[in-house]
């Protein structure tokens, strides 16, 4: 295992999976992948447990909700209207 | 700048994402969609100060974010940069690599039977600092600088507050999968 470079590629793991690294830095962490498994698993581990967040973070919204809202914005409107 | 008559043809397209949003912030149904009303009833009388062309998204979830906190902070007078304590990096990928005996990689294991429900209470265990940024950034795909202009906070501050919420996160994921006997180790 490579160790080094290890810091530099856990310490800009997020910046790196969220892409918001400078290229200088994303080159970097790429070039000590290549050469580090333990690095790789752990930025593949990261990855997937970011689309798993990603992908089971969510709610249905009540199916009423649009409409409630079209409401209220319709009735907020009709307030509105006499000093038009 | 935006025209109020445009407002439901624009703005209603992300009532279900704010909704998912506000439920993970209130943690209540309820609750949820009385922070949604009142988010879509403040934009559309905002809406004239929206200027056109920017980004709506972002700017619905600021209001969304303002309207939860005005609503809810009052409630808890806790300090509001709660202690997470110091976390490894890597906390779930480490915690899943201490030998356990088990022959399937325990890493693939917990991240196919991480369930919903998982994820859910993970984030809203979250203290409100760290839940946003996160939420904001895992869930719902917000950039760091749109982060930023949500929360109305330093770039510098979202990073940090995501790498500790994400840990933290991770923390909470694996006593879940440990509680569900998902880590092969025993307690």
């Amino acid at each position: 295992m490579s160790t080094n470079g290890c810091g530099h590629a856990i310490e800009y793991i997020y910046n790196y999976l969220d892409e918001e690294i400078t290229w200088t830095r994303r080159m970097r962490v790429r070039w000590h992948l290549r050469s580090c498994d333990h690095c790789c698993d752990a930025y593949e581990f990261e990855t997937q447990l970011k689309a798993v967040v990603r992908s089971k973070g969510h709610d249905e919204p009540p199916p009423e909700l649009v409409n409630r809202l079209r409401t209220l914005i319709e009735e907020q409107r009709g307030q509105q209207q006499p000093e038009n | 700048m935006a025209d109020q008559a445009d407002f439901e043809r624009d703005a209603m397209q992300f009532a279900p994402q704010l909704y998912s949003a506000a439920l993970r912030m209130t943690r209540n149904p309820a609750d949820a969609e009385d922070v949604v009303q009142e988010t879509y009833l403040k934009a559309y009388r905002a809406y004239g100060t929206f200027e056109a062309g920017t980004n709506l998204k972002a700017w619905l979830y600021r209001i969304l974010t303002n309207t939860y906190i005005n609503k809810y902070r009052k409630q808890q007078r806790r300090p509001s940069e709660v202690e997470l304590g110091e976390l490894q990096d890597l906390y779930l990928f480490k915690r899943l690599g201490e030998p356990s005996g088990s022959s399937m990689s325990a890493e693939e294991t917990v991240l196919d039977e991480i369930v919903d429900v998982d994820v859910k209470q993970a984030l809203e265990s979250l203290p409100e600092h760290f839940r946003m940024p996160v939420l904001l950034a895992d869930v719902e795909g917000f950039s760091y600088k749109e982060i930023a202009e949500i929360l109305d906070i330093p770039i510098g501050t979202v990073m940090s507050r995501l790498h500790r919420g994400r840990k933290a996160l991770q923390k909470k994921l694996w006593n879940l999968a440990e509680e569900r006997g998902l880590t092969g180790q025993t307690q």
